[in-house]
C-alpha cells in the first residue's frame, strides 16, 4: 500500500525545523514503525527516531501523529493509507526535543526518582522464602504495573505544560503503585511526598493521560487514588484535597454541596476574605446561597447511609475508584451462545475443531463443554492458502 | 590516569542490572553503559515466565529442575553449571520478590506457577504473560535506588570496542549516542551482558537492539565462542512479524493444529505433545508446514477451549499482540504461529563465575555459554539464567576488580585509534547504504540455516556470508553525518558484528556432523552423535576468518540417553 507520512524534521545542529512530506509503499500489515523505518532505509538515513522491540513492551518508540502521543509500533497504518490520509508526525510533547522524533527523557525519569521508585519493605526480609500476599491485594496495582515508561501520558499532560515541575502522570502512577502494594511499609511517608506542591493535587484531571496511555496503565485513575488515599490517612493540608474533603462533608452533612462555605474550607478563612468582593458580585445573581440556616436535603439518609456503607466497605480510599475502568474496554469481547449476534468461538464460519489425530472433537472434554454451547448451525470454515487478513486492526480495535 | 569504575557492566537488560546490582552491594564502584535506556532493554519482552523449583504448584526438586535441563539441552549443557543453576534458582526467585516483584499469586497468596515445555513439574514463576516486563522494572527500581548511591549509568552508550592492555581488560570504547562523540569509560573488570543477535535473522522475535554486540567484540578481543551454531526457533511467533507469543499459551493448555484441525503434536512427541521441547516443537511445526497441512507457511495455536475468562487473566498481553499485529482474537480464533529464531545459546565462553580468558573479563546472560542451555534451551530458564549468572558474576567481579591494583597503560590510544575508525566511517561516500547487506543476510540466514540445515544450503549460505561481508567492508554510506542521535552509524557498526558471528555460526554448523538439539540435520545427518560430537564448538577469529576446534563437555551425574517427549 501506499502510505505518506508528513514528519517534523528537527535539526539537532541548527534548531531549525521543517515539515517534510514521504510517500512509501508498505506491506499492508506496516505498522508506524515499519514506515519510519522504510524511510530511512530507502529515503533518507538522517531521519531519526527511538525503537527497539516493535511489540508494544520496551517503550520506546512515543511520538506524536497528529497532535496525539502514540507508540509508532502499535499504530497500524492500514485504515490511515485506505483513507488517504496523510498523518504528520512529530516529537513527544512536555519534553525538549532533541532531534527529529528524538526527545530528552532525563525530566521524566528524574521525576520518577523522586517518588522513590523502590519497594521499602514492611516486612523483615530474612526469610528463605515469598511474602505470602493474598491475589486480590496484588490485583490492586495491576494496572500501574504494566506502565512502560514510553512517556505518551506525560507528553500529552496538561498540568505539566503549564507547570513544568509537575511530578506528572507517569511518576504518579509509578508511585500509586508502591502506594498500593502491601509489602511496602513507607505508605504514610509516600502520601506525604506526593501530596506536596507538584504532586497528586496539582493534576488538572483532563484525562488525557488515560486517553493516549498506550497500555491500559489509566495513570489518572492512579492519581485519583493516590488522593483517596491520602485523604483517608488524615494528609489533607493541600487545597486540593480540603476542597475534595468539603464535598464529601457536605454531601454527608446536608445533602447538597454547600458553595458558600467551600471557598474558606479549601482556602482558608484568611483567604477567603480576599474573596469577599467577588463573593458580594455574585450575591445578586443568586450564586451564594446564604449558609445560615443550611438546606438539609429531604432525604439527607440515603446520603449518609452512602457515606457509612462506603466506610464500611473500606472503599473510602483506593478501592473507591473505579479499577480497571478502561482495562475492561481493552479486554472487551463478546462472547455468547451463538444466538443473535453474539460470537462464538465454535460458531458459524469458525476454524476446524481441535482433535487429536485418531480422536474427535468430542472426546476432548474442553472443546465438548465450549461446543454445548455453540450455536446449532455452527459449521467450519474451509481453510485455504490464506491467513486471516491483517488488513483493518486499527486503534479501535485494541485500545 | 585514575580508573573511573571498580566495575563496568556493557548491557543493562535483567543480566547487566542483577550483576550491576550485585557488584554494587559487594562494594564495588559500579558503572553501567548500555545503548537503550535499561527499561528499554530486550529482557522485557520476555513473557512466559522464569524457571525455579519451589515446588507450589506440585512437587519439585532443584534435581528434576537440573534434569530437565540437561535432557533439553540434548547432554550438551555442562552438568556442574545446570546444578549451580537449578540450586540457586529458588533463592534467586525469593530475592526478587523481596524487591518487590509483581508475580501472579496462587490461592494461598504463594507464588504461582505454571506448567512450561519439557518440565517435569509446573516451576514456571510468571507474572501473567509479561514477566519480563515486571522483571526489568524492578531490576531497574532497585537499580535506581543504588544510582542514588553512587552507582553510574550510562544511558545511550553504545560500546564498540573493549580495551585490552597487558592481557588484561581494562575498559570499553563507546559512542555517546545522545551527544556524538567516541568516549573511553574505563574499569577494573568488565562484564559482558549484551544479549542475543537473532536480528541477523529476518523472522526472529528479538528486539531490533539484539545484534550481537557483545559477542563480536569479545571475538574480535581474541576471545572464543563456543557453541555459535546453536541458534533457538521459537515455536510460537507469529505471522509475519515474528513476534512472540508466550509458550505459556500452550502452558496454560493451547493446542497446535495444522489446517485440517489436528493437534499434529500427537504424532511427534506422544506424551509431552504440545509441551515437548522447543527444538522438537519447531521441527515438528516445520515439517507439517513443508508437508503442506499448514496455511500459508504457518500452524495454528488454538486457545478457543481455555476459555474467554483464562485468556483475559493469564495471556491478557498475548492477546493484545495477536490482536493487534494479527488481527486476530484467540478467544474467536486460532493464532497463525510458525518457527522464529528467537534465542542464542552460543555464547561466549565462561566458567561457572562468568570469567573468561582475558583476564578481568566477564560475560553473563545470552551473551555468555557457560553453557546452562546446551543445544537446546528451555523455556523459562533464559530469564532464571540472567539472574542467577548474572548475580554470580558481578559477584565475581567485584572481588576481582576490588583485590587488583589498576595497571599503567591508560587506554587513550586504544580511544584515539577508535575515533579514527567512527571518523572514517563517517567520512566514506562510496558504496552502498547498509540496509540491504542487512536483508539479504536475514533472509539467507533464515533460508540456509534455520529451523533444518540441508547441507547444500549450508554451503551456499558460506558463499552468501563471503560475498556481504566483502561489499560491508569494502565501505557502506552512512548517510547521516551529523554526531546527534546519530542511529545510521551505529546500525552499520552493529551490521559488522552479525556478519562476524553469522561465518563463524556457518563455520561450526556446517562442521559438525549429527543432529543435536536445535541443530537439525534431517537430510546428511538425522541422528545425535555422542561419539564424535557430544563436545562444545569453540569459535576463535584468526586474521581473516573463524577457526574452529572443540572442548570436552563437562558431566557430572547425567549420562546421555535417548532424547523423548
Amino acid at each position: 500500500m501506499k502510505v505518506g507520512l508528513k514528519i517534523w524534521r528537527y535539526d539537532a545542529k541548527t534548531g531549525d525545523r521543517a515539515l517534510r512530506e514521504y510517500e512509501i509503499d508498505a506491506p499492508e500489515e506496516a505498522t508506524l514503525l515499519d514506515c519510519l523505518d522504510i524511510v530511512k532505509d530507502r529515503q533518507d538515513g538522517t531521519l531519526s527516531y527511538r525503537k527497539s522491540c516493535r511489540m508494544m513492551i520496551c517503550g520506546s518508540c512515543g511520538m506524536r501523529m497528529d497532535g496525539g502521543a502514540v507508540l509508532a509500533c502499535k499504530t497500524r497504518m492500514y485504515e490511515i493509507a485506505q483513507r488517504g490520509h496523510v498523518p504528520v508526525i512529530s516529537a513527544m510533547g512536555n519534553l525538549p526535543i532533541v532531534k527529529d522524533m528524538v526527545v530528552d527523557m532525563q525530566p521524566f525519569w528524574q521525576k520518577m526518582r523522586a517518588v522513590e521508585p523502590y519497594l521499602q519493605p514492611r516486612y523483615d526480609q530474612a526469610q528463605e522464602a515469598e511474602n505470602i500476599v493474598p491475589k486480590a491485594k496484588m490485583d490492586v496495582i495491576h494496572k500501574e504495573s504494566l506502565c512502560i515508561n514510553c512517556g505518551c501520558c506525560v507528553s500529552e499532560c496538561n498540568s505539566m505544560e503549564s507547570d513544568p515541575d509537575f511530578l506528572g502522570p507517569a511518576a504518579l502512577a509509578k508511585g500509586m503503585r508502591f502506594v498500593g502494594d502491601a509489602r511496602d511499609g513507607k505508605t504514610i511517608e509516600r502520601l506525604e511526598r506526593y501530596s506536596e506542591p507538584h504532586g497528586i493535587w496539582d493534576c488538572t484531571r483532563c484525562y488525557f493521560c488515560n486517553e493516549r496511555c498506550p497500555k491500559g496503565v489509566d495513570p489518572r485513575d492512579a492519581i485519583a487514588k493516590l488522593g483517596a488515599e491520602a485523604m483517608k490517612h488524615g494528609i489533607d493540608r493541600d487545597m486540593g484535597a480540603r476542597h475534595a474533603k468539603w464535598f464529601v462533608v457536605s454531601a454527608k452533612t446536608t445533602g447538597w454541596l454547600r458553595e458558600t462555605e467551600l471557598v474558606p474550607k479549601t482556602q482558608g478563612v484568611v483567604k477567603a476574605i480576599k474573596e469577599i468582593k467577588f463573593a458580594m458580585s455574585l450575591l445578586p445573581k443568586g450564586k451564594v446561597p446564604p449558609p445560615f440556616p443550611p438546606h438539609v436535603a429531604a432525604d439527607i439518609h440515603e446520603s449518609r447511609q452512602l457515606y457509612d456503607l462506603v466506610k464500611e466497605q473500606g472503599r473510602d480510599g483506593a478501592l473507591g475508584i473505579v479499577q480497571g475502568e478502561r482495562a475492561l474496554m481493552h479486554l472487551e469481547h463478546h462472547q455468547g451462545s451463538g444466538d443473535g449476534h453474539a460470537k462464538h468461538p465454535y460458531g458459524a464460519e469458525s476454524f476446524p475443531l481441535p482433535h487429536l489425530p485418531d480422536a474427535t472433537p468430542e472426546d476432548d472434554p474442553n472443546v465438548a463443554a465450549l461446543l454445548e454451547t455453540a450455536p446449532a448451525n455452527r459449521s467450519s470454515r474451509v481453510i485455504g492458502d490464506t491467513v486471516p487478513a491483517v488488513a483493518g486492526a486499527g486503534e479501535e480495535t485494541t485500545t | 590516569m585514575e580508573v573511573m569504575h571498580d566495575v563496568l557492566v556493557i548491557g543493562a537488560g535483567c543480566t547487566g542490572m542483577r550483576a550491576a546490582i550485585e557488584a554494587h552491594d559487594r562494594g564495588a564502584n559500579v558503572g553501567v553503559i548500555s545503548k537503550l535506556h535499561p527499561t528499554r532493554s530486550h529482557s522485557g519482552a520476555a513473557e512466559g515466565g522464569i524457571n525455579a523449583a519451589l515446588g507450589n504448584t506440585a512437587a519439585d526438586s532443584p534435581e528434576t529442575h537440573a534434569f530437565d535441563t540437561v535432557k533439553g539441552s540434548d547432554y550438551l549443557g555442562d552438568q556442574d553449571a545446570i546444578e549451580i543453576f537449578a540450586n540457586e534458582a529458588p533463592g534467586d526467585i525469593y530475592q526478587l520478590e523481596h524487591w518487590g516483584a509483581v508475580f501472579s499469586r496462587n490461592a494461598e497468596g504463594k507464588l504461582a506457577q505454571r506448567p512450561f515445555g519439557a518440565a517435569g513439574s509446573p516451576r514456571t514463576v510468571f507474572a501473567a504473560d509479561i514477566t519480563g516486563h515486571v522483571l526489568i522494572q524492578v531490576l531497574y527500581e532497585q537499580l535506581q535506588k543504588r544510582m542514588d548511591e553512587g552507582m553510574t549509568v550510562y544511558e545511550e552508550f553504545f560500546a564498540f570496542r573493549l580495551v585490552i592492555e597487558d592481557g588484561r581488560c581494562t575498559g570499553v570504547i563507546c559512542w555517546d549516542i545522545m551527544n556524538g562523540g567516541v568516549e573511553l569509560i574505563t574499569g577494573k573488570a568488565v562484564i559482558l551482558a549484551t544479549g542475543g543477535q537473532g536480528r541477523m535473522f529476518r523472522a526472529t522475535t528479538n528486539a531490533y537492539a539484539c545484534t550481537g554486540d557483545g559477542l563480536a567484540m569479545a571475538l574480535r578481543a581474541g576471545l572464543p565462542l563456543k557453541d555459535v551454531e546453536f541458534m533457538q526457533f521459537h515455536p510460537t511467533t507469529m505471522y509475519p512479524s515474528g513476534i512472540l507469543i508466550t509458550e505459556g499459551c500452550r502452558g496454560e493448555g493451547g493446542y497446535l493444529l495444522n489446517k485440517e484441525g489436528e493437534r499434529f503434536m500427537q504424532r511427534y512427541a506422544p506424551n509431552a505433545l504440545e509441551l515437548a521441547s522447543r527444538d522438537v516443537v519447531s521441527r515438528s511445526e516445520q515439517t507439517e508446514i513443508d508437508a503442506g497441512r499448514g496455511v500459508n507457511g504457518s500452524v495454528l495455536l488454538d486457545l478457543r477451549h481455555l476459555g474467554a475468562e483464562k485468556i483475559l487473566t493469564r495471556l491478557p498481553g498475548s492477546r493484545e499482540l495477536a490482536m493487534t499485529y494479527s488481527n486476530v482474537d484467540p478467544i474467536y480464533e486460532p493464532i497463525p504461529v510458525r518457527p522464529g529464531a528467537h534465542y542464542y545459546m552460543g555464547g561466549v565462553e565462561c566458567d561457572n563465575w562468568g570469567r573468561t580468558q582475558i583476564e578481568g573479563l566477564h560475560a553473563a546472560g545470552e551473551v555468555a555459554c557457560v553453557s546452562v542451555h546446551g543445544a537446546n534451551r528451555l523455556g523459562g530458564n533464559s530469564l532464571m539464567e540472567t539472574i542467577v549468572f548474572g548475580r554470580r558474576a558481578g559477584y565475581s567481579a567485584a572481588e576481582y576488580a576490588l583485590a587488583v591494583t589498576p595497571g599503567s597503560s591508560d587506554g587513550e590510544a586504544a580511544r584515539a585509534d577508535a575515533d579514527r575508525w567512527v571518523q572514517g566511517l563517517l567520512d566514506n561516500t562510496k558504496g552502498e547504504r547498509p540496509w540491504q547487506i542487512r536483508d539479504e543476510l536475514g533472509q539467507s540466514m533464515l533460508e540456509n540455516f534455520g529451523v533444518f540445515r540441508h547441507p547444500d544450503k549450508m554451503n551456499s549460505q558460506v558463499g552468501i556470508i563471503e560475498k556481504l561481508r566483502e561489499r560491508y567492508y569494502a565501505g557502506v554510506v552512512i548517510e547521516d553525518k551529523g554526531r546527534v542521535f546519530n542511529n545510521d552509524l551505529t546500525q552499520a557498526i552493529e551490521l559488522g558484528y552479525m556478519l562476524d558471528i553469522a561465518a563463524c555460526m556457518l563455520q561450526a554448523g556446517i562442521a559438525r556432523k549429527e543432529s543435536r538439539g536445535a541443530h537439525s540435520r534431517p537430510h546428511d545427518f538425522p541422528d545425535r552423535d555422542d561419539a564424535n560430537f557430544l563436545k562444545h564448538s569453540i569459535s576463535h577469529w584468526r586474521d581473516d576468518g573463524p577457526v574452529l576446534s572443540y572442548q570436552e563437555v563437562r558431566m557430572t551425574r547425567w549420562e546421555p540417553m535417548e532424547r523423548k517427549y
